[in-house]
């Protein structure tokens, strides 16, 4: 689903790996690099505008249930199948209860699920892909050619086995299901990544000073990949809630009363001919999520290669 | 006092196309608080001595043979936890380009307080105070201040002085220079020189000095090892090798030199050796220098390998005829 923007982003790694070779001296403007590459996403304007709306939706989703007077669990079938009006904004669902919140709610359980995914992907993704590059050698060629056969594996049905282990379908099993199949983008990228930095002076430097390995590999060389972690959070996180929603939809979401978008639109799934805002909302919001989302990543990456041309 | 004896060192590196010795046989002593430079041109084997020694060789790079003896053990054979506790301690190393050696991700600070509390176990707040120290003492102005920067804030002149003051952090026995200079402007050049020299004398430390750059031996070094296509060709005190160089090749790294004053004053175009070093994956099967020396071919050089003599006391030469032996037929030659 997410394949073609990140197979896009690892051809820009390899161009800027190669580039980073080639230019003697460059760590002088690597050290600038951030703030260059902040004015360069500033410049860039269908990123700040994905940015503000990424914050809009977070603000949303955040605030609504706070300020807003309904109760998002309160059935009360006088008041079922409301169509949007001021009292409710998104209308109210086949138990009357307020979608406006309920979406809030359910962006919040979505929202969650996809950074605590990200962020599990992220950790074992750079764990494993930085010391398999670190290490080198037959630690480095065992662990490529197991991920390589993992890779053939489809995520989907990972996913739903997964689920079926854990029986009950809680916040942690999703998070685990989402997790098990997503992480090899990440292990690739960081282990490219970090091969090519380990080349660098400073880490000879390192060891010339009685570095141990753990110390060059968190503390001299993860820092500097630290650009590359923060895209592919934007890159991962839309993989992630689409997932998610893609779960619920097919009915293996969280359980009712609690609602994540994936869980709403399916709600809206029966009735969508005579009630169409009930599925139309949360799918708005996820696509709302996922192309704000792409965009940053898109924009940061623009930022964060330093010969892209200023636009 | 011995600081370091090193022993028929041969580093070999594995290649598709075979074995290339990038040192082959490489021996050497140094004496405590003395200066040893090493030089030679690039690919001669002179970088890959030191790091050999230090135990930084990577795959597919591997020490073959020899020893290294520094305070009583033998470096080559120390296992990686014990060697790295001696890389930083008790030897100090200085890299070659310092815009790359520094982190660009961490502080100067940090980068200073590395050494200080992984060999010292000071804490944060004594490693600082020593670290300011150290920059004083590298003559970073304004040392204070100076210690949360980047490194991207620092010239390339100050950027050496911080590996300097890195590598002297834990007052190590042996500092190693790997061409310390060669990364500086001229200007700047001479004032790191002196900053190293300085620091030998205060810390009493050993030091080796690898260069390409006649110049500066001549300004820092006690003894001079000239390495060829990873063999040390000549070995002298610097006075002695400056004064009568006896191997063809360092007469002739000598005569390349250009000159500015005194009676040696030539004018037109420098000086150079003509042909290039050989491939060490096959080189020449005798003398290695033997393709471009102009006195090959008198005798049986190229078939005989030339062992490594001495010619007169602490002076150590390998070649079949050095300039005392041949004086007489070459007076006048050059």
């Amino acid at each position: 689903m997410a394949a073609d923007p990140r197979d896009e982003f690892e051809a820009t790694l390899d161009r800027t790996a190669e580039g980073r070779e080639r230019e003697a001296g460059a760590a002088l403007q690597r050290a600038s690099l951030r703030r260059d590459a902040f004015y360069r996403f500033i410049k860039n304007r269908g990123a700040v505008f994905a940015a503000v709306a990424f914050v809009v939706l977070l603000g949303y989703v955040i605030v609504a249930p706070w300020v807003s007077p309904a109760d998002p669990y309160a059935i009360d079938f006088s008041k079922a199948y409301l169509s949007p009006s001021w009292d409710h904004p998104f209308g109210t669902d086949e138990f009357g209860r307020d979608l406006f919140v309920r979406t809030a709610l359910g962006g919040r359980l979505s929202i969650a699920i996809g950074f605590a995914g990200t962020i599990a992907i992220m950790i074992i993704g750079i764990l494993y892909g930085a010391i398999a590059g670190f290490a080198g050698g037959w630690i480095d060629n065992g662990s490529m050619r197991f991920l390589d056969a993992l890779y053939g594996l489809p995520y989907l049905p990972f996913a739903i086995i997964v689920l079926a282990i854990f029986g009950t379908v809680s916040f942690w099993a999703m998070v685990v299901a989402l997790t098990v199949a997503s992480w090899f983008t990440t292990a690739r990228v960081m282990r490219g990544q970090i091969i090519s930095l380990k080349e660098n002076d400073y880490v000879r430097a390192a060891r010339a000073l009685g570095a141990r390995w753990h110390r060059i590999l968190f503390r001299h060389l993860l820092p500097n990949t630290l650009g590359v972690i923060i895209i592919f959070v934007f890159l991962e996180l839309p993989g992630v809630v689409l997932g998610e929603a893609f779960l619920s939809f097919i009915g293996l979401g969280v359980n009712p009363p609690k609602a994540s978008w994936g869980t709403l639109a399916q709600d809206g799934y029966t009735s969508y001919q005579a009630h169409p805002y009930i599925i139309i909302i949360p799918s708005l919001a996820i696509a709302w999520l996922i192309l704000s989302a792409f965009f940053v990543a898109d924009g940061l990456r623009d930022a964060l290669d330093p010969r892209t041309k200023e636009t | 006092m011995r600081t370091l004896e090193v022993n028929d060192l041969r580093t070999y590196f594995k290649t598709r196309e075979g074995e290339v010795r990038a040192v082959d046989g490489v021996s050497f002593a140094l004496d405590e608080g003395k200066t040893l430079g090493i030089v030679g041109e690039s690919g001669c084997g002179k970088s890959v001595t030191v790091l050999s020694i230090m135990g930084l060789v990577l795959p597919p790079g591997r020490v073959v043979s020899g020893s290294a003896h520094f305070q009583g053990r033998d470096l080559l054979t120390l296992k990686g936890r014990q060697l790295e506790d001696v890389r930083g301690r008790d030897i100090g190393m200085i890299f070659q380009d310092p815009m790359t050696s520094l982190n660009p991700t961490l502080t100067i600070g940090t980068q200073i307080t590395e050494a200080l509390r992984r060999h010292l176990g000071m804490t944060r707040e004594q490693a600082r105070k020593r670290a300011i120290e150290l920059l004083q003492e590298a003559r970073i102005p304004n040392a204070a201040k100076r210690l949360d920067d980047y490194p991207h804030r620092y010239s390339g002149g100050m950027r050496q002085r911080v590996m300097i003051a890195i590598a002297i952090s834990c007052n190590p026995k042996l500092l190693i220079a790997d061409e310390p200079t060669t990364a500086l402007d001229v200007t700047v050049q001479a004032g790191v020189l002196d900053l190293l020299h300085e620091l030998r004398d205060l810390h009493g430390m050993s030091m080796i000095i690898i260069t390409h750059d006649m110049g500066v031996v001549a300004e820092t070094a006690d003894d001079i090892v000239v390495m060829y296509a990873g063999q040390i060709v000549e070995q002298a005190t610097a006075y002695d090798l400056f004064d009568r160089p006896e191997h063809p090749y360092t007469e002739a790294l000598l005569a390349a030199l250009p000159q500015i004053e005194g009676e040696g004053i030539r004018h037109g175009r420098l000086v150079s050796i003509p042909g290039r070093p050989p491939d060490l994956i096959a080189p020449p099967p005798a003398c290695r220098f033997a393709p471009r020396c102009r006195y090959a071919g008198e005798d049986d050089c190229a078939v005989v390998p030339p062992q490594l003599r001495e010619i007169r006391p602490g002076h150590w030469v390998r070649s079949a005829h050095p300039a005392c032996e041949r004086a007489a037929e070459t007076v006048g030659a050059r």
